[in-house]
């Protein structure tokens, strides 16, 4: 496969390197990302019916083409301090649901602004810092940091988002 | 409805035509190898099914003819008549004549037209009988008229269809009422003629289509009834028990699928029944009763249930048996259990762990306990009730939907959240003021129609704050008077208060996907046709919840 693109785009950069594309999002303040083929689609977040005796990153379920799924707040799911914008009653503000494919599931994330596409070269991603695995809380989830013009960018593991003593948690 | 005779035929006739295609493929190749022992073997077999079933059915003719041919094959296995060229034409006439017959069955003016190609049959029977003996009277073969093989080729009017290409097709139809309750909304908001006028048809195109695939996969009960004579039987014997089954009802129709997801349930009953409900001869002579202990097996169609009924003329249930067994396997305190209503009591028969078997036979009381029965029946929406009386027996009553895609619901609001609750487990709808209720031991209580009922409120229940959360509290209500939706479940009643009754109408519940499968309280999702997700509460759970909590 690298060979393939490397006769596509190898005219215009002399050293090509696979790269990851990712669907990028922010989370407080951070951009976190996600591999595109674990998106299955990005739509505006449709009505969600709230799911009582659920934990509190559970928002409900929503109907997506017919498929109901459950929409979970990643913000909430990280305890990350959603950053404070300028609230307008009138003109309640968009937000947007990435549905991803987990290995037996679907289910939907949301996030407040425009996902964006991008694609980094392996080379600029880079295994989480130790420390960081060290913490229980969200080790699991961070595949790597990637680096792109800049930015620092979160990217995510979606198949262990869900643990399984989130969904023993669940149960209860 | 068709009869179940004409059912019987019509299966008969595909059978036949089945074995006769074969015939016809293995006559051809046993020609070209004639030494081929399994062929000839099979072709005996077929044979020999149709005879049976023929002559069960009452088609004298096609038994005749197929005892005719078998015993001109068995000569040939047995090498007394040789598989050559006269005796080939006559036997491809016979098995073509076979066919004709088949086909002819619901002809009542058929008459056979060449008689010659049945004496033909016997006479190379009685050819090679003759031959046998020494004899040389060989009779002349007649001529048979070919005009037979002039047919045309034709297909079975029956296809058999996998059980999961049903269920397929049943789910589309579900996702298709969901889109056309839907469309139908969208044309009443929208007050558009043409458009009212399609979705109407669309309407009842779509009902007759659900009905149709629903009855594709009915079947009829007797497909479940008629193995339990053998079955009775059998555990009779094993028990030292002399058992006298009658069954009714086999006519009756249900889902396929619900009818394999009983079957169990079922026999696990009829196991307890015959094991411990009947008593043994002498016994059963000293207290009075017939030496034969009876058993019925009945089902009966109401309305869109099916109600099955298993009723043995035994022992019966002890409720003192029964209230001791509540206190020892710690499900509730003594004192509570002395006030408990017998028909409640008797429910808890269906608790896992609780067991009156005081021996383990062959055949019953292996720790699997009726509370696997109840989860059964639970999953397909049905309800279960026993009920019993010291010394004259028990009888367990399956109630039992028709079919498993569509329920009727009742819908209602809590908190702005839509919620359905099938009508299976509904019992009625009341609205009480607020002062009727009554707060005692931490939970809220009502008297209705002279029962004392537990009332939970929805709202507290679903959306309180776990820390905070009261359900003995009349002061989180709202308003002055609650609707309230008494449930049943296993015998027990439960009203839970909601905001807002809406209507009773027909859903199609989805299951919840992962990772929300998981939570008891939900039974699934339906969309209603404003395209809003309603989320079905599973009552079962909602009222073991409280159970667990008493």
């Amino acid at each position: 496969m690298a060979k393939e693109e490397e006769a596509t785009t190898g005219r215009r950069d002399l050293v090509v390197e696979p790269v990851i594309h990712l669907i990028v999002f922010k989370l407080g303040s951070e951009e976190y990302g996600i591999r595109i083929e674990q998106v299955k689609e990005v739509t505006i977040t449709p009505e969600i019916t709230r799911m009582p005796k659920t934990p509190s990153f559970i928002k409900g379920v929503a109907n997506i083409r017919g498929d109901i799924i459950a929409i979970m707040d990643l913000e909430e799911r990280f305890k990350i301090t959603p950053v404070v914008e300028e609230y307008d009653s009138l003109k309640p503000k968009k937000t947007y649901t990435l549905a991803l494919e987990a290995k037996d599931y679907t289910i939907g994330l949301i996030v407040r602004d425009v996902p964006q596409s991008l694609s980094i070269p392996v080379s600029r991603i880079d295994k989480a810092p130790a420390f960081i695995q060290d913490i229980n809380i969200n080790d699991n989830f961070i595949e790597g940091i990637g680096k792109h013009e800049g930015r620092l960018i979160i990217v995510l593991d979606i198949f262990k988002i869900l643990t399984s003593e989130e969904v023993q948690q669940l149960k209860e | 409805m068709k009869s179940r005779e004409q059912e019987y035929k019509e299966i008969f006739i595909a059978e036949a035509l089945e074995y006769y295609d074969a015939l016809n493929r293995h006559i051809s190749e046993l020609e070209k190898d004639p030494n081929n022992d399994g062929l000839l073997a099979e072709i005996f077999r077929l044979l020999h099914n149709m005879k049976a079933n023929a002559k069960a059915i009452g088609y004298i003719q096609i038994s005749d003819l197929s005892h005719k041919l078998e015993t001109a094959f068995e000569l040939i296995r047995n090498k007394e008549l040789a598989f050559t060229d006269e005796t080939v034409t006559v036997l491809f006439d016979g098995i073509d004549l076979l066919g004709e017959l088949i086909n002819n069955v619901d002809n009542e003016g058929y008459q056979v037209a060449d008689e010659n190609i049945i004496r033909n049959l016997e006479l190379v029977v009685e050819n090679a009988n003759e031959q046998e003996n020494g004899g040389d009277k060989q009779k002349e073969l007649s001529r048979s008229a070919k005009y037979i093989n002039a047919k045309n080729i034709t297909l079975s009017d029956l296809v058999y269809i996998q059980i999961k290409k049903l269920d397929h097709l049943l789910n589309l139809v579900g996702e298709l009422i969901i889109d056309r309750d839907r469309i139908l909304s969208i044309s009443k908001e929208l007050n558009h003629s043409d458009l009212a006028a399609v979705s109407a048809h669309l309407y009842r195109i779509t009902e007759d289509l659900q009905y149709s695939v629903m009855d594709a996969r009915l079947v009829t009960i007797g497909s479940l009834f008629n193995k339990f004579p053998r079955i009775v039987r059998d555990i009779a014997v094993a028990e030292k028990k002399d058992i006298h089954l009658e069954v009714s009802g086999q006519d009756i129709q249900i889902d396929r699928n619900i009818l394999q997801i009983i079957t169990d349930s079922l026999l696990h009953i009829m196991r307890n029944a015959i094991s411990h409900g009947i008593e043994p001869a002498d016994v059963r002579e000293k207290v009075g009763k017939p030496k034969v202990g009876n058993i019925t097996l009945s089902a009966q169609s109401d309305r869109e249930m099916v109600q099955i009924k298993l009723r043995d003329d035994g022992k019966g249930i002890d409720l003192a048996d029964v209230r001791r067994g509540i206190v020892q396997k710690g499900f509730l305190p003594a004192d509570v259990v002395k006030d408990l209503r017998d028909s409640e009591a008797l429910s808890y028969i269906f608790e896992p762990g609780f067991s009156l078997a005081k021996e383990i036979t062959e055949f019953s009381g292996r720790g699997v306990g009726l509370d696997v029965v109840k989860n059964a029946i639970d999953s397909i929406g049905g309800r279960i009730r026993v009920d019993s009386e010291k010394g004259k027996g028990t009888t367990f009553t399956l109630h039992l939907p028709t079919s498993i895609a569509v329920k009727g619901a009742l819908l209602f609001e809590v908190a702005e959240n839509f919620y359905a609750i099938p009508l299976m487990h509904t019992d009625s709808v009341v609205a009480f003021e607020t002062s009727e209720l009554h707060e005692i031991g931490g939970l809220l209580v009502a008297e209705i129609k002279n029962e004392t009922i537990t009332v939970i409120y929805l709202n507290e229940f679903l959306n309180g704050d776990p820390g905070t959360m009261d359900l003995g509290s009349k002061s989180r209500l709202k308003g002055l008077v609650q609707n309230i939706i008494i449930v049943t479940y296993n015998n027990r009643k439960l009203g839970l208060i909601v905001d807002k009754l809406f209507r009773q109408q027909d859903i199609v519940v989805k299951p919840l996907n992962k990772p929300v499968d998981a939570i008891e309280i939900y039974g699934g999702v339906t969309l209603l046709g404003s395209g809003k997700v309603c989320l079905v509460l599973d009552v079962p759970a909602i009222t073991r919840y409280f159970l667990t909590k008493k």
